[in-house]
Order: C-alpha cells, then sequence, then structure tokens
C-alpha cells in the first residue's frame, strides 16, 4: 500500500488542491471496505465507519508521512472499526449475554446456515474483537506481525495468540455451523 | 481436523474475495470535505512557531510522589526549552493543564512498563502513532506533541492494554466508560 502517485496526490491536496482527495479515495476505499465490512459485517455501518475513516485522515493528512498514505489511513480504519464494535457491543451487551446461546444455536442451526457465507459471518461474529481484527489482518489483508503492531498497537507475541485462538475458534464454529 | 483445516481455508479465500464500495461513498467522503479546512503543511513548520527550535523549558513535580501504588502515574507537561527531557534535576511543579501553545510534553512513571502509547483526540487515539519513549533506569516514560489551541482527551496505554488516565488532569469519561483525562490548551 505505498507508491509515488499516492504520495504527489497527497501533495497536491496539501498544496491547495483538495479534489485531488478523491483520487486517493477511490484508489483505496474497495480495500478498505473489504476490511470493514468484513470485521463489522454490516454493510451500512462499514460504509459509515469508511466514510468517518477517509474524512478524519483528510483532517489530519499533514501528519501523514506522504510515502505511507495507505497503510496510515489501513490504522485509522483498524481503529475505527475497533471504537464501532466497542461501542456496538456495549450497547448491545445485555441482549448479547442473556440470548448468546439462543443466538448462537438459532443462527447456527436455521437454514440459511446451509450458505456457506452467511456460516462464515456468523463465525467471524463470534470471535472477540481483538481476536476477528488480528485473524482479518494476517489471513485477509496478508500483513506481518510487525505491520499489525504498528496498527493495533499489540505486540507481536500477543497478536499471534490471538490469531492461533481465532483459527481455533473459527474450526470448531465453522464444524458447528455444517454439522447438521 | 483436515476438514476443518479446509473449511478454514475455503472460508479464507471467501473473505478474500473484493468487495465492491462504489462512487457514491468517494462522493459522500468529498461531500464532507469541501466543508473542512484544507489541511496545511504542519502549521508548527510555520516561522514563528518553528517548535523544533524553539527552546522550552520542562517543568514538572517530584517524580516519587507521583507514583502511584501500582508504580504509574503520569503528568502532561507544558514546555518551552530544549534539550531537557525527562530528566529529575531542578525541576518546579507545574500544572498539569498546559495553557501555552505548541510543544506538550507527556510523561508517565511507569516502572514496571515495557511500552507506554499516548491516546488521545490528537492522534484518532491509535495506539501505535504516539508511542513514549523510555528515560534509562527511572521508570519514566515521555514523548513530545505539538498542540494547537483547543481542549483535547487523552490517556496512556500501558503494555497495549491497561488504559490509564492522568491522575493530576481533570477526568472525563469516553462513551465506552474508560476514564480519560482532559487536557487544555490556551488561545494565543
Amino acid at each position: 500500500m505505498t507508491g509515488e502517485n499516492d504520495a504527489l496526490l497527497l501533495r497536491r491536496v496539501l498544496a491547495g488542491e483538495p479534489e485531488i482527495y478523491a483520487q486517493l479515495v477511490d484508489r483505496y476505499r474497495d480495500r478498505l471496505g473489504r476490511y470493514a465490512l468484513r470485521m463489522l459485517g454490516e454493510r451500512a455501518d462499514a460504509e459509515d465507519v469508511l466514510q468517518e475513516t477517509f474524512v478524519r485522515a483528510y483532517r489530519s493528512l499533514a501528519r501523514c508521512d506522504p510515502e505511507r498514505f495507505g497503510a496510515w489511513v489501513f490504522g485509522i480504519l483498524v481503529n475505527r472499526c475497533r471504537t464501532h464494535a466497542a461501542r456496538r457491543a456495549r450497547t448491545q451487551a445485555r441482549i448479547v449475554t442473556n440470548d448468546a446461546a439462543m443466538a448462537g444455536a438459532s443462527v447456527a442451526h436455521s437454514e440459511d446456515r446451509d450458505a456457506i457465507r452467511d456460516a462464515i459471518s456468523w463465525a467471524l461474529e463470534q470471535l472477540p474483537t481483538e481476536q476477528r481484527e488480528a485473524f482479518l489482518l494476517k489471513h485477509v489483508e496478508d500483513l506481518s506481525y510487525d505491520e499489525m503492531e504498528v496498527m493495533t498497537g499489540a505486540r507481536p507475541s500477543a497478536l499471534r495468540m490471538r490469531v492461533l485462538r481465532a483459527r481455533e475458534g473459527l474450526r470448531k464454529l465453522l464444524a458447528e455451523a455444517v454439522r447438521d | 481436523m483436515t476438514d476443518q483445516e479446509d473449511a478454514l481455508t475455503r472460508m479464507i479465500a471467501v473473505l478474500k474475495q473484493p468487495v465492491d464500495i462504489g462512487p457514491d461513498l468517494t462522493a459522500r467522503v468529498m461531500a464532507e470535505v469541501r466543508q473542512a479546512p484544507v489541511p496545511a503543511l504542519d502549521e508548527t513548520a510555520t516561522p514563528e512557531r518553528n517548535w523544533w527550535r524553539r527552546r522550552w523549558t520542562v517543568r514538572f513535580g517530584p517524580l516519587g510522589a507521583l507514583a502511584t501504588a501500582a508504580g504509574i502515574a503520569a503528568i502532561a507537561l507544558a514546555s518551552q526549552r530544549v534539550g531537557r527531557r525527562a530528566g529529575v534535576e531542578s525541576m518546579e511543579r507545574s500544572a498539569t493543564v498546559a495553557r501555552t501553545p505548541g510543544p506538550t510534553q507527556f510523561v508517565l512513571v511507569a516502572k514496571e512498563a515495557k511500552a507506554v502509547s499516548l491516546v488521545g483526540d490528537f492522534n484518532d487515539w491509535s495506539l501505535s502513532a504516539t508511542p513514549l519513549t523510555r528515560s534509562d533506569g527511572n521508570g519514566v516514560w515521555w514523548v513530545t506533541v505539538p498542540l494547537v489551541p483547543g481542549r483535547y482527551r487523552f490517556a496512556y496505554v500501558v503494555d497495549g492494554t491497561v488504559w490509564r488516565p492522568d491522575p493530576e488532569a481533570p477526568a472525563a469519561e469516553d462513551e465506552f466508560g474508560r476514564p480519560n483525562s482532559v487536557l487544555t490548551i490556551g488561545g494565543s
């Protein structure tokens, strides 16, 4: 996620051409959107967070290393997704706590479970936020643990553990989803 | 186990499939961008605010008195003279709340910490954007951040997980109930 073109575009924005920023948004929206969608599950939520991320990035653009715009804006997105997930978990905590077993069972054993996508979405959603984040960054975004450390602030050893637990959890969840 | 591994591999392949967000998102972003001020090149770099050349003074209170039972305490400092990082000699106690725009030094005493970062409104609460540097031997962590006038919420994060407000700054709480501190930088 680096490139001279990013740097040139960014410098033009900073030099007084804000409309150029649209090109940077176009360049990264799908890649970042994929992460937001996988992380949050709901497309509307993902688009809201993505919009917020790009606007925040624009307002802080002077602090960005022009050679690393992609990684920098991705870092903002990771942070915003975490914040959004925490807010959602907080507002839904009572429901989730009370109905966790039933909610899992009802989705896993519903007719929809035959759809791979539904099973995958359901399984991802069952993971703790930190594990889901680490799993997606490692296996879907193909980041190194060093890159993940910069992005999340967590140490590689902790990130490895989160990925390991996420994989273990997902194996069990996927097996459960397809068992019946 | 092999079937489970295969399922996981298929899952990753599905998750990697591209997502088409569409141009509407760009349009919505740009509608907001047009309402925002044009982001200037680092405003602290103008001659009158050339903070890294300006001299500043580090002022803070006795470190021992700041340490909590957990060995962690924090103070946020306004700084006006270069070259005195987190030394402990000839210090005078200063207000926790910085009054002067420009470089603001944040200091945390955390003897057992292995890593400390500063999170706040000014860095989008990023755990990685503003790491503190540890001074040798004395458990003092510090970082200097240029801040323009305004009211900021901030906190320290120790070892990536432990959220610490500044005990001497006015307290606040974020939307998740985490304790934060408030730092007010006065106008010129």
